[in-house]
């Protein structure tokens, strides 16, 4: 149990580290856009 | 256009890259010799007898089709290539309808590869001592297989004709396209080597809709490719 | 525009809750070794994305052809270069769920060979690109280039797979075994397709407005 916590975590981590990624990135772009 | 037109002109196209392609040799050359070497070195590392008897009908078949389709790789864009190498492209533009140089580029390839065939495939059965039981069957997959390679390979020619790094690109762009039709051929001559009609004829009818569909496209794209 | 940055955020949620309800609210699927099945709720959305950006990339290079707008060129690519994305991380997954069922990160199975032809596709749409400079012929060249690859695909995903033995599981290409696994798995499939199908359109309209910036700086600077 405490594995599967364990990758869920990490996987969880990554989602959220993708999103801010993705979220900059848009933000950046439409900076640009103007 | 007049369908008799048409095939004149697709003709005239035809016989106009034999008589170069005569004179010079580039794509007999590289697609015959590059046959022969990769024959020569696979009789030898492989010879008729160190495969065991069960496995012989689908490696052989394996063996076969990639000696085809690889040298099919190193010579069949030569047509498409000269063109544009030599500058004599905006000429045939002129010259000729798109379908008419598509048709004559495409009988030159299949003229090349028909003549590959002939002189491989029985040499390749002699040196591997690869026994075909049913040989019509394996005829007809040979000659529509030859057909459906000549389409894939024709199309690409002409995309390619157009790049900057030609040689590479070829081989890159027309094996995806190609794969199917090399899974499909092995498995029917598989067939062929072991006597099972049954899958000879499932792998033929792959193979012609395959190959039919991909000649119906490019006669739809190829002026587009052409004409740019 | 709000609407859209409120779907934002409910992409984080939504997917986070994906993540949680694979691992904790799904029971392990019977026939799989251990809690392998739960890489299914990741795995099954990339190949889905890697299809469907695929897809994308060949209507958009079909409207090209038809109308001639750059618009669509970029479409044609950004799509082409997600799918590659997709393709590269349902393989991997693949290989890791491969390697805990069958015991071997690959053995050719149909399913992986059609994803490395499309690997094989995605690749060589993207060298073809690289290698024509001019904007107008690099984008019917490999727009010719997409409508024959789509051509080729069905073959590799309906008639190879008839012709050799398969041992990837039906999932959802065959519902014949659909009560195979509970309702709850099917609920939890969904909404990670759902969720991941929405981060593919965010990415997507991030990547055309970034090329379209990109071709609008060139032409300034010519």
């Amino acid at each position: 149990m405490t594995d599967l916590m364990g990758i869920m975590v990490v996987t969880l981590m990554i989602w959220v580290g993708l999103f801010a990624y993705v979220y900059r990135l848009d933000r950046k772009v439409s900076r640009l856009e103007d | 256009m007049t369908v008799s037109r048409l095939v004149t002109e697709a003709l005239a196209v035809m016989a106009k890259d034999l008589r170069t392609e005569f004179r010079t040799r580039v794509a007999l050359n590289a697609l015959g010799l590059f046959a022969l070497t990769v024959l020569a070195a696979v009789s030898y590392t492989v010879g008729p007898y160190r495969i065991t008897a069960e496995d012989r009908p689908f490696l052989l078949a394996v063996l076969l089709w990639i000696v085809i389709f690889f040298a099919a790789l190193a010579g069949l864009d030569r047509s498409f290539v000269k063109e544009e190498e030599s500058h004599t492209a905006p000429l045939l533009r002129l010259a000729a309808s798109p379908t008419a140089v598509w048709l004559g580029k495409l009988a030159f390839n299949l003229v090349l590869i028909y003549l590959l065939m002939a002189i491989l495939v029985p040499l390749f059965c002699i040196l591997m001592g690869y026994r075909i039981v049913l040989v019509e069957g394996f005829v007809v997959l040979l000659v529509v297989g030859g057909f459906a390679l000549a389409v894939i390979t024709t199309i690409v020619a002409a995309i390619i004709a157009r790049a900057l790094t030609r040689g590479a690109l070829f081989s890159v762009l027309s094996l995806p396209l190609l794969l199917p039709l090399l899974i499909f051929l092995i498995q029917g001559t598989t067939g062929a080597a072991e006597g099972t009609s049954e899958t000879i004829s499932n792998a033929l009818r792959a193979v012609v809709s395959m190959g039919g569909i991909m000649t119906i496209v490019s006669a739809v794209l190829f002026p587009v490719v052409w004409s740019e | 525009m709000r609407g859209a940055h409120i779907l934002k955020w409910l992409l984080l949620v939504w997917l986070a809750v994906v993540i949680v309800a694979a691992f904790f609210y799904v029971h392990p699927a019977e026939g799989f070794i251990g809690e392998s099945s739960r890489i299914v709720f990741f795995h099954v959305p990339m190949a889905w994305i890697s299809v469907l950006a695929f897809l994308v990339s060949c209507i958009a290079s079909v409207m090209y052809l038809k109308r001639r707008d750059p618009k669509d060129d970029i479409r044609a690519s950004v799509s082409a270069g997600l799918g590659l994305l997709f393709a590269v991380l349902a393989t991997t997954t693949g290989a890791v769920f491969a390697r805990i069922m069958w015991n071997a990160y690959w053995n050719w199975d149909p399913r992986q060979t059609s994803i490395t032809i499309l690997l094989l596709i995605y690749a060589a749409y993207l060298a073809l690109r690289g290698a024509i400079e001019d904007p107008e012929r690099r984008a019917s060249l490999s727009a010719v280039y997409a409508i024959l690859a789509f051509v080729t695909v069905p073959f590799l995903v309906f008639i190879v797979p008839r012709i050799y033995w398969s041992l990837h599981p039906d999932t959802i290409i065959n519902t014949r075994g659909a009560n195979e696994f509970d309702a709850r798995y099917t609920q939890v499939l969904m909404a990670s397709l759902a969720g991941f199908t929405g981060l593919y359109v965010w990415l997507y309209t991030i990547g055309c407005r970034i090329e379209a910036i990109r071709q609008r700086r060139r032409q300034e600077v010519l």
